[in-house]
């Protein structure tokens, strides 16, 4: 059955495609799980749809509220097209060095955005938000990192697909931002398969990004649970824009550059079980296309200069 | 041949501005004490109590230390040991997020 009530209700049941080109050996085969194929075209329309939902339940939201959520983007994007057809104002806080593609998405969208500082990525558009909603009680902050709607939309959705569409998967690769597909999925995969790897890729910045960051304060999303990973790898820029080319290049699939940091995870442990004759159906996350980066050169332009450039960037 | 250390900006002030050491060693506590040896004060800024420092992350070519041995993960010669501050996310017992959201 492929018709829905309402574009929210389109959420999830992405393909799982195979990677027969890039898969290291048929003993050892990649699976892109394509979330590209989601309402606003990111994986981030399970959780944003899910805290919305779960808002709406507790009688948090009616028209006329305004909603306000620290992101990168992708969350920003999916809630501005929920919070528009609801009758909610929505308030982004964003980092100011995202794509452009990304703000003008959010603006046709309707919604507000509050640029955060560079120095700290995703920190700062957190720290930011969290003193907003101290400053405005009335407003509803969904909160993704620490909102258990964001875990329980990978926990009945991502990870269940993946378990009955490849029921020998042996290991999962998502990438590390609120840790709610990490969590949520490889907690649901764990459960039924303990034996499952659950790898997280978490993309390395610019030095711009990490700036003179303090080593006593940090950030810990408040949904990461540390017994669930298994592994955990740190992707460059050079190395997240060379397989995002690859992915397109040998498989045909436009994914956007976090994508490519994941796919360098996946490999990694891929290459790894077939040095060894093990048997591996590694699943990965394809978090989004490759439309809303386009602005930064990444897929056309020569790949040193287009590596450098996105080092300054929050890519992922 | 040794190990190639990659010094995070906020620890520059420890090696003269330098953004590698080489060092050598076997694990990443020798590599460390070794470091140390070299650039006095590293250590304190990276271990307390034994462990990593809750907001620092190591990794090993690339591969979070805290889930292949910590302090004890093996390192040989012509591997990189990359040091960095948590950015939205550290790490209790070990990592967290950057971006994505």
């Amino acid at each position: 059955m492929a018709r829905f009530d309402s574009l929210r209700a389109a959420v999830g049941e992405t393909p799982l495609v195979g990677l027969p080109r890039l898969s290291p050996s048929e003993n050892a085969r990649l699976w892109a799980k394509l979330e590209d194929r989601n309402p606003t075209g990111s994986v981030k329309d399970r959780p944003a749809l899910a805290m919305l939902a779960a808002a709406e339940r507790d009688g948090r939201l009616w028209p006329g509220c305004t909603v306000l959520e620290p992101t990168s983007g992708n969350t920003g994007i999916s809630l501005a097209m929920a919070c528009r057809s609801a009758g909610y104002r929505l308030v982004c806080v964003m980092p100011e060095n995202t794509s452009v593609e990304r703000r003008q998405l959010l603006t046709a969208y309707g919604a507000e955005i509050i640029f955060s500082p560079v120095a700290g990525g995703s920190n700062q558009a957190v720290a930011v938000a969290k003193q907003l909603a101290a400053e405005h009680p009335d407003w509803v902050m969904l909160y993704q990192y620490g909102n258990q709607a964001n875990i329980e939309a990978h926990y009945r959705g991502t990870g269940p697909e993946i378990l009955r569409d490849l029921p020998t998967v042996t290991h999962f690769v998502a990438g590390l931002g609120t840790t709610g597909t990490l969590v949520g999925a490889g907690r649901y995969l764990r459960e039924h398969k303990p034996d499952v790897q659950v790898i997280a890729a978490e993309p390395r910045y610019g030095e711009l990004v990490y700036g003179l960051r303090n080593l006593d304060e940090g950030f810990v999303p408040e949904l990461y649970d540390p017994d669930v990973l298994t592994g955990r790898f740190s992707v460059g820029a050079i190395d997240a824009l060379r397989r995002t080319r690859e992915l397109l290049e040998v498989e045909g699939i436009f994914a956007g550059i976090s994508t490519g940091a994941v796919l360098h995870a996946a490999l990694a442990v891929a290459e790894k079980a077939a040095g060894t004759g093990e048997a591996a159906d590694v699943a990965f996350i394809v978090a989004d296309g490759g439309w809303k980066y386009l602005s930064t050169g990444a897929y056309s332009d020569d790949f040193y200069e287009a590596a450098a450039r996105l080092d300054g960037q929050l890519w992922a | 041949m040794a190990v190639t250390v990659s010094i995070p900006t906020i620890l520059r002030s420890h090696t003269d501005g330098a953004k590698s050491v080489d060092v050598s060693g076997g694990t990443l506590a020798e590599v460390i004490d070794n470091l140390d040896n070299q650039h006095s004060g590293l250590k304190s800024r990276l271990i307390s109590n034994g462990s990593l420092h809750r907001f620092v992350n190591v990794y090993v070519n690339d591969e979070d230390v805290r889930f292949a041995g910590g302090l004890d993960a093996s390192v040989a010669d012509g591997d990189t040991v990359t040091i960095l501050p948590a950015v939205a996310g550290g790490s209790t017992p070990a990592v967290a997020g950057v971006a994505g959201g």
